[in-house]
């Protein structure tokens, strides 16, 4: 099977502190798969040593692979700028460039990639992309306009659309619902549900219903530790270790 | 309870004093100088004439040379500050960062006199061997550069302010930048950035701030009095070129001020001319200030 992402035995190191384990699994393409855990158990850099931005922390240390279309990401002769333009990356927090306008945060990608090849080409991506994330009819008037001009949910939706700009085949997402208040997270899982159609989804949430809502397959990290893969169903009815069990109906963190 | 009114009793008296004696140098100032503004109104600003025997007085030649060696000193100075400031936060290595940060420091709180005296002896034959000689001979048909040069002269001046204000532009920048928060470093690097387009991206983010930094490095450097007065040339001509010999405000008045009782006129047209300098300051740094608050309620 040719999977979207493999990962073998990665292992994260702040400093000495040893914060990923020995994790393994492989994500297949278009589905979305959720990492679940409570705070603090590794779901964050886990997502970040998948891109290679866990490099920005200088006291990070990886080891391990982590395969994408059968290229490992931290092999010596591969680029980092062409392993982050191989991912689109959505936030905890809605992060688009506040002094720039809604048009060139999402332009902002596609341009740096020399994805296009003159402003009628951008011009078309960024409506697309603007599209694909729902965000199109409420801005399409307003795109000279600076972005922090857009509510919270907007905002976010945005930098979905930054991220499919990038036409990546991975869309990692970071708690991208936390700071949203509850219509506006509910837009965003509806979205992600489209989007699975044409990219796999790696979403990271400490929020288990979350997961069961939206995910085809779900890891439970805790500690730093792998403790369960499976189907989203299976996972949820019948977990096969008691802290995964303890997590899902809400009694852990 | 008691101990805190006698505080703030105290309190407010420092605070009045320090209040009435900003009050009482622009009172000093305004009514010091009205006597040449009363005789010959706005022509003391715009005339170009220095001449103590006839008691003809006016300020145009110095007030374009102190806008002149600002300019000259922002337009250097501002590229440099940025760069400075990148490249101790995104290049030097942490444990050199601190060590970069304190010569900074250090530059700004050196007198200004030191500087005047090595712009005297140093910098000012090295400018006026490798860089104004050549300039005025290769580009001479240039007006900025037709004057054949000697080494103290306004060009001189604006290169020496551009060092003295690097350090204040610096570190407001530096600031700025430390303070871009890491989840829009994330965004930039998410997309693929190299640290180059990063780096310009952040820049970006904080443009208010490099402005605040260079309108507050301008205020400072309009302002500037000792070191000018060592390098300007301390000639009262229109100037034409950078490269001619002249006079900034500041340097004017320390230059001026100990002929001036013997006259009847010049001591308002110092004033004058402090009058003029301070309205120009002012104007300066409250531009710089509403640039600062803008970016404190950006962030």
């Amino acid at each position: 099977m040719n999977w979207a992402i493999e990962v073998n035995n990665l292992n994260v190191w702040y400093g000495d502190k040893h914060v990923i384990k020995n994790v393994s699994f492989k994500v297949p393409k278009n589905i979305i798969f959720a990492v679940m855990g409570p705070s603090g158990c590794g779901k964050s850099t886990l997502l970040r040593a998948m891109n290679r931005l866990l490099e920005l922390n200088p006291y990070a240390r990886v080891e391990g692979q982590v395969k994408i279309n059968g290229i490992d990401v931290y092999s010596d002769n591969v680029d980092i700028t062409w392993v982050r333009r191989q991912f689109g990356m959505v936030f905890q927090i809605p992060n688009p460039f506040p002094h720039l306008s809604i048009y060139e945060n999402v332009a902002l990608g596609p341009k740096l990639n020399g994805l296009v090849k003159d402003r009628s080409e951008l011009d078309e991506l960024v409506k697309q992309a603007l599209q694909q994330a729902y965000l199109w009819d409420e801005v399409k008037n307003d795109l000279k306009k600076p972005a922090s001009m857009l509510s919270g949910g907007q905002q976010q939706r945005l930098c979905i659309a930054r991220a499919l700009a990038l036409k990546p085949k991975i869309i990692l997402m970071d708690e991208p619902t936390a700071n949203l208040d509850p219509v506006a997270s509910s837009k965003i899982e509806e979205l992600m549900l489209e989007l699975k159609e044409e990219y796999t989804i790696i979403i990271v949430t400490h929020n288990p219903q979350q997961a069961a809502r939206i995910s085809d397959y779900v890891a439970f990290l805790y500690m730093g530790e792998l403790i369960e893969i499976g189907e989203t169903s299976m996972v949820f009815t019948r977990p096969r270790n008691a802290l995964t069990e303890k997590y899902v109906v809400g009694r852990m963190g | 309870m008691k101990s805190g009114r006698i505080f703030y009793t105290i309190l407010f008296f420092f605070v009045f004093t320090s209040l009435l004696i900003v009050v009482g140098v622009v009172t000093s100032l305004t009514v010091t100088s009205y006597p040449i503004f009363s005789r010959d109104g706005l022509s003391f600003i715009f005339k170009s004439t220095w001449n103590p025997v006839k008691e003809d007085y006016s300020i145009l030649p110095a007030l374009l040379g102190t806008l002149i060696t600002s300019a000259i000193a922002i337009s250097i100075s501002t590229p440099l500050a940025i760069s400075l400031a990148v490249f101790s936060i995104e290049i030097v290595p942490s444990k050199f960062r601190a060590f970069i940060n304190n010569i900074s420091d250090l530059m700004a709180s050196l007198p200004s006199v030191i500087y005047g005296l090595w712009g005297l002896y140093v910098l000012a034959p090295i400018l006026h061997q490798y860089v104004m000689m050549p300039l005025h001979h290769y580009l001479g048909f240039i007006p900025l550069f037709s004057t054949k040069p000697i080494p103290t002269n306004l060009f001189t001046a604006g290169v020496l302010l551009a060092i003295m204000i690097i350090p204040f532009a610096s570190s407001v920048i530096r600031e700025a930048y430390n303070a871009v928060p890491y989840y829009l470093k994330e965004a930039a690097y998410s997309l693929g950035m190299t640290k180059w387009e990063a780096i310009k991206t952040m820049l970006g983010y904080i443009k208010s701030a490099i402005f605040a930094g260079i309108f507050l490095a301008l205020g400072r450097a309009m302002g500037e009095t000792m070191a000018v007065a060592m390098v300007v040339g301390n000639t009262f001509t229109f100037p034409k070129s950078l490269f001619d010999m002249g006079y900034t405000i500041s340097s004017l008045i320390a230059n001026q001020f100990p002929n001036a009782e013997a006259y009847n006129y010049m001591i308002p047209a110092l004033y004058g001319g402090a009058f003029i300098l301070f309205i120009v300051g002012l104007a300066i740094n409250l531009a710089g200030l509403y640039w600062i608050k803008k970016v404190m309620i950006k962030s």
